[in-house]
């Protein structure tokens, strides 16, 4: 029993063990307080002054010091105020042994930086309870310290952390081509810790995508998924495949990636400039925009989609709505945070303010300006909010647009296949489920120096294999598509058709060879279907209005030769190419 | 003849022998040389009449002689900082006698171990 509890008392005392300071010059009083000290288990360092005070504490930084206020030399209060200046941002508890009781001598040792009195005659219990508060106190004290400083270097590190994410994200989630001639935007650089993102690429066939994202929640949580999103739509986009597969690819992943409650409010639009039109897809962002530079006027795009990474696959919806546009027309996404925007009294920018200034703008190339200045005076800062993401894509011609993807040079002739053929025959079952242009077209641009010209074999592609699955294989008329009516129903019978083949194949035969400065490629394309008699088709005569016209004769002005072959169930283009130097 | 408790705190003063154990002796030794040196530094101070000196010798006597259980002692030692505080010199003559009796006697007590 006795044994127990010694046991127990002596851990307690190595638990308690401190070192004080006591400096007193009355060597009866210092003897008596060493002496209740020591026996409490601490270890004393005495002094007979403030000078000899001060000495020890540099020499020993002790836990607590105990001073007397009226000493010759250096006095209590001086010693106090020299001992808490050495100990800095450390506390060490000071408590002043004094008999004092008037109001101004109590003030001056707290002004000097005592915490507390011990009065004479000096009473074993209370100087027992006043060690103990303050050694407490001071551990506490070092804990704070000790945890400030640990958050102080969590701080420099996540700080740090952050600078190489967002390195990391910026080289991902870059925004590609928005720099393009036709685009404005408006895009914080932290944009992506608020969880909004850009991208927009050039298609290989000469269009171009433009996605803008906003994901929910802010900081590393919402960037976290851009970086997916990025690398599918630049992927993607590069190797010509189209919108709608893309959104379902991203729409997957996320789904697959994300917690429950994060997802991406985006919309996408695929611009053709050919064509002078859009495809627009809107899901759980404000309306996209549609502004009609001649009539001045502004159609709006509903969401009508749910956001990406919210349902599965077989449920998610690809719907577009087409947009046919006017050069200088001009489609307008951004997130939620312009329409959010709040004033001083929390009332919202609002859709019906950025109508306003967009139809009071005089000249449609200020209408973005105007925008971004509307906010921020509604907004009442004259610094640009972290929220603020807008995009403006504006209908060009396709040579304001450049060369696509900006390559070219001799260099690129070197290392890859660049002597070889091949044959990929589509049977029933792929036909209906697989668009091989993406695969093939990626094939393609492993030859070194061709992917410039992308966007033409794309289109020769593109134009070939539906002549041979639809006319071919499936055996319709395109006749039916001369009439906006007929083409309705032309694709309703597609659909129909496709869905019920159980036979015939579309026939890829490709060749390319290399010549000095690039190559000649041969491509040819063959069905099951009856052919045609082609006799009168040679040549460019082919019909070129209405909708069905612009296949053969725009690939007969992009290439050698088009010619028909066999029944007319084959056809054979052959596209010379040369590297732009 | 005083009785022992006229002086001291005796049950105090059991105590802080039961603390100062082996220790107690030289208390004793060092408090009555202090404060016997002090006694003659406070009747210095007095002739030469200099009320702040008196203040903090007599306070620091105050404080020890309170230390060991010496009430009586402490009490004039107070009477005496008090004259040096408020500036004057009037009666301490008088109150240091007093004060050098009562060291006397609780000297010759903590000599023969009370």
């Amino acid at each position: 029993m006795d044994n127990l509890g010694l046991k127990v008392d002596s851990t307690a005392l190595v638990d308690s063990h401190l070192r004080i300071l006591i400096a007193d010059d009355n060597d009866s009083d210092r003897l008596i307080l060493q002496t209740i000290v020591r026996k409490e288990g601490h270890t004393v360092y005495a002094a007979r002054d403030g000078q000899e005070a001060i000495d020890l504490f540099k020499e020993q930084s002790p836990d607590i010091v105990l001073l007397d206020a009226l000493m010759p030399n250096v006095d209590g209060f001086e010693a106090a105020r020299t001992i808490k200046q050495l100990a800095g941002d450390s506390l060490v508890p000071i408590i002043f042994l004094t008999s004092l009781r008037d109001a101004t001598s109590l003030a001056d040792c707290l002004a000097a930086g005592g915490l507390d009195f011990l009065s004479k005659p000096y009473n074993r219990i209370i100087l027992q309870a006043k060690i103990k508060a303050f050694a407490s106190m001071r551990r506490l004290h070092e804990t704070v310290q000790q945890q400030r400083d640990e958050i102080a270097v969590h701080h420099d590190r996540l700080v740090h952390e952050q600078e190489v994410a967002k390195q990391v994200f910026d080289n991902i989630a870059h925004p590609g081509c928005i720099s393009a001639p036709n685009i404005k935007y408006l895009l914080s650089p932290m944009a992506v810790f608020n969880g909004d993102l850009v991208l927009a690429s050039r298609k290989p066939s000469g269009g171009m995508f433009v996605f803008l994202g906003d994901f929910t929640g802010h900081g590393l949580p919402a960037a976290i998924g851009a970086m997916p999103v990025s690398e599918i739509f630049y992927g993607m986009a590069q190797k010509g495949f189209s919108l709608q597969d893309i959104l379902r690819e991203i729409n997957k992943k996320l789904k697959r990636i994300l917690p429950v409650g994060v997802f991406c409010c985006a919309s996408m639009v695929d611009v053709s400039f050919r064509k002078r039109s859009a495809e627009v897809w809107v899901g759980g962002i404000p309306d996209v925009l549609v502004f009609r530079a001649k009539e001045r006027l502004v159609e709006p795009l509903k969401s009508r989609h749910l956001p990406l990474g919210v349902v599965d696959s077989d449920r998610f919806n690809t719907d577009t709505t087409l947009v046919q546009m006017e050069l200088g027309d001009r489609i307008m996404l951004w997130s939620d945070g312009i329409i959010e925007a709040a004033d001083n009294n929390g009332e919202m920018f609002g859709e019906e303010r950025v109508l306003e200034v967009i139809l009071s703008s005089q000249d449609p190339n200020d209408i973005f300006h105007n925008i971004e200045r509307a906010v921020e005076q509604h907004a009442g800062r004259g610094e640009q909010d972290d929220d603020y993401t807008m995009v403006e894509v504006s209908m060009v011609t396709e040579e304001d647009m450049g060369d696509p993807l900006g390559e070219g040079g001799v260099s690129y002739l070197r290392g890859g296949p660049r002597d070889w053929s091949m044959t990929y025959e589509l049977r029933p079952l792929t036909l209906k489920e697989f668009n091989p242009l993406p695969l093939i077209t990626h094939l393609l641009m492993e030859v070194p120096g061709l992917r410039p010209h992308s966007g033409k074999i794309y289109t020769i592609l593109s134009e070939l294999y539906s002549n041979a699955l639809e006319h071919g294989v499936l055996q319709l008329h395109s006749e039916l598509k001369a009439s906006a009516d007929g083409f309705a129903r032309y694709y309703a019978e597609r659909t129909e058709k496709l869905q019920a083949l159980d036979s015939g194949w579309v026939r890829f035969h490709i060749d390319h060879h290399p010549v000095e400065d690039g190559g000649v490629l041969t491509i040819v394309v063959e069905d099951t279907g009856n052919g045609f008699e082609y006799g009168h088709k040679q040549g460019a005569e082919h019909r070129t209005e209405g909708y069905s016209g612009r296949g053969i004769p725009l690939i007969n002005t992009m290439c050698r030769s088009v010619r028909y072959l066999g029944k007319g169930n084959q056809v054979e283009v052959v596209f010379d190419w040369h590297v732009d130097v | 003849m005083s009785k022992p408790e006229d002086h001291l705190d005796i049950v105090a003063l059991k105590e802080l022998k039961d603390i100062m154990e082996g220790e107690f002796d030289t208390l004793v030794a060092t408090f009555i040389r202090d404060s016997s040196n002090k006694v003659e530094e406070l009747a210095d101070i007095i002739e030469a009449g200099d009320p702040d000196r008196l203040r903090k010798v007599a306070h620091s006597l105050k404080g020890s002689s309170s230390n060991v259980c010496a009430m009586p002692l402490s009490e004039l030692a107070r009477q005496l900082e008090q004259l040096g505080r408020e500036g004057t010199l009037a009666g301490a003559a008088d109150l240091l006698e007093r004060l050098r009796d009562e060291f006397q006697q609780v000297a010759t007590l903590l000599n023969n171990n009370i």
